[in-house]
């Protein structure tokens, strides 16, 4: 039983930690070589990694869909180590529209354009790539590019912003519905059970947890509700 | 189509955590009126003078400012979906 409970804890973690890895924006720098169009026929097993047609266009089963070409500087080793290589990478470059993920991303186009003119073949350009997604070269899936700007040098020090706030934001409210179902447990749920306690204790040791059983969800739910009633 | 649904999902998400925050302030609310009372009045004091305290205290809740601020519910994600759209999509 340990041992399921422990299974199910870090498959668990490991869900939801992927899901925000996927989702929320990451910053890479990159050297831009090339953009191109390449038509995409997508299958069941990736189509959910990508986005939809253009934010204005109908949806068609297959579309054209543009890739931005880049090398990109490798991050640090386990977070820790340093070291000075690139590596190839390739960004898709998707509305997102209205739909998942909430980027609100209507400008491919224009990202398009400013990624072509950063295309850093003659001359050494750098630039920070803002992105969510994963490469996947098994299932033909790209992160998809939703930001572009030039910096100096590729030594950088890129401040995650919207992470930092984002978990904040997160464990406020996790904290927040914990108080709330605190509360509604303090005010609601345990007054009842401490008048069917007072009866039962006589009867049972296990009064409790069997009051809460007799009374069922509804019955609970019911007297809460009688709880704001105005007097 | 995806505006619509974007606007209907998200009105129905602001609505459930509206009622929730409202439920759980007036309940916060009445715990501290409770409270106070009971801090005023260490020996119990007139039971029917307690009601009338704490619905005098709940009806001055209704009409606060700070019930007004759960609004906010609503106003807070729909000026943060406008931002991100500017940003996102100006050069």
């Amino acid at each position: 039983m340990r041992k399921v409970k422990i299974t199910f804890r870090v498959l668990l973690f490991l869900i939801i930690g992927g899901f925000f890895h996927y989702v929320l924006p990451q910053h890479d720098i990159v050297r831009v070589t090339s953009t191109e169009v390449i038509r995409a026929d997508f299958n069941w097993y990736n189509r959910i990694f990508y986005a939809q047609a253009d934010a204005g266009n109908a949806e068609q089963p297959t579309r054209d869909i543009r890739l931005i070409n880049t090398e990109k500087k490798k991050t640090w080793l386990l977070g820790f180590i340093p070291r000075d290589a690139t590596e190839i990478m390739v960004y898709r470059n998707e509305d997102t529209g209205w739909i998942w993920p909430p980027y609100f991303k209507f400008d491919s186009s224009d990202l398009q354009a400013e990624a072509a003119a950063l295309i850093s073949t003659n001359e050494e350009k750098w630039a920070v790539i803002t992105h969510y997604g994963w490469r996947i070269k098994f299932l033909s899936v790209y992160p998809n590019a939703v930001g572009i700007r030039q910096v100096e040098s590729p030594n950088v020090t890129i401040i995650p912003w919207f992470n930092i706030f984002f978990f904040i934001f997160l464990f406020v409210a996790w904290r927040f519905i914990v108080a709330m179902w605190r509360q509604f447990r303090e005010r609601s749920v345990d007054p009842l059970l401490e008048d069917a306690g007072e009866v039962w204790d006589k009867v049972d040791g296990h009064a409790d947890a069997a009051s809460e059983k007799a009374r069922g969800i509804w019955g609970r739910f019911m007297a809460w509700l009688a709880t704001w009633r105005k007097k | 189509m995806g505006f619509i649904r974007l606007v209907v999902l998200g009105f129905i998400a602001m609505t459930v955590v509206y009622f929730a925050i409202s439920i759980y302030s007036r309940s916060i609310r009445r715990e501290k009126l409770e409270d106070a009372w009971d801090a005023d009045h260490p020996e119990g004091g007139d039971e029917a003078a307690r009601d009338a305290y704490i619905e005098q205290g709940m009806v001055e809740y209704e009409n606060g400012f700070r019930k007004k601020l759960i609004w906010l519910v609503y106003i807070i994600p729909t000026f943060a979906v406008a931002i991100l759209l500017i940003v996102m999509n100006t050069n």
